[in-house]
């Protein structure tokens, strides 16, 4: 193989590590801030395809429009749902929080995925692309224009994520609340905002990263799954010392599914995948870019 | 040993077994007996499931993989092999205990919430490989197996797996309630002060591990045998999570409770066929509001029930 084939390569991983890492960042961000393994973000990036279908396809929007209206569908239903499990949750305490929370999302999961099918039925509910037309970077290889803008939104959303984050009172409010509960809340923040925010916020993420993709992966109610199965393996391998981390695993993870999917055929993908993820745990269990902070997770 | 000395029933633990023996002899209706097969087979997961969840506090995620692998490898083995599937079971259980160690040994510098996803993605690439190797499984074409029994009655099949469950319950309880056992739960419930006090997390570990997975594999031999085809789809997450529900509904550490949520809410969902997929949905309704209200289940709230008494 040349040069090019190999950029090409390159190319379209990077194209698919966007999308890892814009589920990644939500998921670590729950993970980091309220303690919750989310088992139910895929069922969030279920819904933004299928919010993004009905404002694209039914209520004909524009593309943009339909996106932003999934991400706002999706932010709704995460603070929704965090006020209405994990409060209660939280109110009764106990010392299992991170398994108990484990346990609800993945009941969580069974319900979205089934009241789905149950509302929408089994069909691919998808869209021939939001743009039209493809384009060319440097080979031969010509990339939909629908692929390119997917991944813009995703590397827009993560950008806009950051700055919120890190420049904002209201994300350093956040950061404060996942660094230490107690001494934020003598600041005089309200910890109970601040983590519907951010499963909010995390929900949100997902939403978009669904309704972006909608042309390449039509909604369907079991989409969630493989979604749910990537980011977690994201999060795993670069690990959650910090939120920031999820951004670089994203890519080096597209990357190296489509050098895996290329080099030993498509099914073996997942082993391939996985048997590398076991190899670096081996010698890293905390993830490649896991900092030195531990226990935020554990409590 | 003493760990294996206590292999007796307790009183309402024989009151159960007399009374699915007499069941068994007395109901003729086939539908009956099929889904009695069915709730002790799903019982016997979640006793399986919860020696690991409810002691030493980490889920096997992958726990349908397991089952699926111990299937697999006793239907091939009966298959390619000649064996008799009353044999090939025990291989298949034998199989699926070793890969459970190695993923043992795998997960053992990870902690809770950790170790419990790196056994899903163990489980993941089990599905994966289940559905790749084509020329061996005949991926999701369904490979066909031949059966436990010649004859197509429920009856027999019941107390061929009566026996089993029977055994698993026997032996899972003679070692939770062991020194193994002990050392099994405070692993679970706190494992600096565990290893503080002399205990090797890693050796009993991998020990529960390598047993639930061995336990899981045998049943998975069963179900191949009796449900006489077999794909990869058997190793679907969704099905761990069935089994994980029952478990909890039951209550955590009790091993009994998972076997009569079995028998409670697998007849209520057969009953319930008719509504698709709402009945899924009330499952994972029923999870969540046994997470949030009833943390320790059926069980639990037998226990507390009887300290007030």
């Amino acid at each position: 193989m040349d040069g090019w084939a190999l950029w090409d390569l390159f190319l379209t991983g990077l194209l698919r590590g966007g999308l890892y890492a814009l589920m990644a960042l939500g998921l670590s961000l729950v993970f980091g801030v309220i303690n919750i393994p989310q088992f139910a973000h895929g069922e969030f990036y279920m819904l933004g395809a299928y919010f993004a279908y009905f404002a694209f396809f039914t209520l004909g929007s524009t593309p943009m429009v339909a996106i932003l209206l999934a991400g706002a569908a999706g932010f709704a239903a995460g603070a929704l749902i965090e006020k209405a499990l994990f409060g209660p949750l939280r109110k009764r305490g106990g010392a299992d929080w991170v398994m108990n929370t484990f346990l609800v999302t993945i009941g969580l999961s069974f319900v979205l995925q089934n009241g789905a099918l149950a509302l929408w039925g089994a069909n691919f509910r998808g869209i021939t692309g939001y743009w039209s037309g493809s384009l060319r970077l440097g080979s031969s290889m010509s990339i939909p224009l629908d692929r390119v803008a997917g991944f813009g939104l995703a590397i827009g959303a993560i950008l806009a994520f950051w700055l919120f984050l890190g420049r904002t009172r209201t994300g350093r409010a956040i950061r404060a609340v996942a660094q230490d509960e107690t001494g934020a809340a003598l600041l005089g923040i309200e910890p109970n905002r601040i983590r519907n925010l951010a499963f909010a916020l995390s929900t949100m993420l997902a939403a978009i990263a669904g309704g972006s993709l909608l042309s390449l992966n039509p909604a369907h109610p079991a989409m969630g799954s493989e979604a749910l199965f990537k980011s977690w393996f994201v999060v795993i391998l670069s690990g959650l010392g910090s939120v920031g981390a999820a951004i670089p695993g994203g890519f080096l993870v597209g990357i190296l599914e489509t050098f895996g999917s290329y080099f030993f055929g498509s099914v073996w993908q997942d082993c391939v995948s996985i048997s590398i993820i076991i190899l670096i745990l081996l010698f890293r269990p905390n993830g490649l870019f896991a900092s030195d902070v531990r226990g935020i997770w554990e409590r | 040993m003493r760990a294996f000395s206590d292999l007796r029933f307790s009183p309402p633990a024989l009151a159960a077994l007399a009374l699915l023996i007499v069941a068994g002899f007395l109901i003729d209706d086939e539908y009956i007996l099929n889904l009695m097969i069915i709730s002790l087979f799903f019982g016997a997961q979640a006793m399986v499931f919860d020696f690991t969840a409810g002691f030493i506090g980490i889920i096997n995620f992958g726990f349908a993989a397991f089952l699926g692998l111990g299937a697999y490898v006793s239907a091939l083995s009966a298959i390619r092999l000649g064996l008799s599937p009353w044999l090939a079971m025990w291989l298949g259980a034998g199989v699926a205990g070793i890969v459970g160690w190695l993923t043992a040994i795998l997960t053992l510098r990870l902690s809770g919430i950790f170790a419990t996803v790196m056994s899903w993605f163990v489980g993941l690439t089990l599905l994966s490989l289940a559905t790749a190797l084509v020329p061996l499984t005949r991926g999701s074409l369904g490979l066909s197996v031949p059966p436990l029994l010649e004859a197509a009655e429920r009856r027999p099949l019941f107390f061929a797996l009566l026996p089993l469950a029977a055994l698993i319950y026997a032996v899972l309880r003679a070692i939770t309630r062991s020194r193994v056992g002990l050392a099994f739960r405070a692993i679970g419930d706190n494992i600096e002060a565990a290893r503080a006090s002399g205990i090797n997390p890693s050796r009993y570990r991998s020990l529960n591990f390598t047993i639930s997975c061995f336990f899981a594999g045998l049943l998975g031999g069963f179900y191949a045998h009796f449900v006489g085809i077999l794909t990869p789809e058997i190793m679907a997450t969704s099905h761990t999570v069935e089994v994980l529900a029952l478990a909890y509904i039951g209550g955590r550490g009790s091993l009994w409770g998972g076997l009569a949520a079995a028998f409670l809410v697998i007849p209520v969902f057969e009953f319930l066929k008719p509504l698709f997929e709402i009945r899924l949905v009330i499952y994972g309704l029923l999870l969540i509001a046994v997470m949030i209200y009833v943390p320790d289940g059926l069980a639990g709230r037998l226990a507390r029930l009887r300290r007030v008494a």
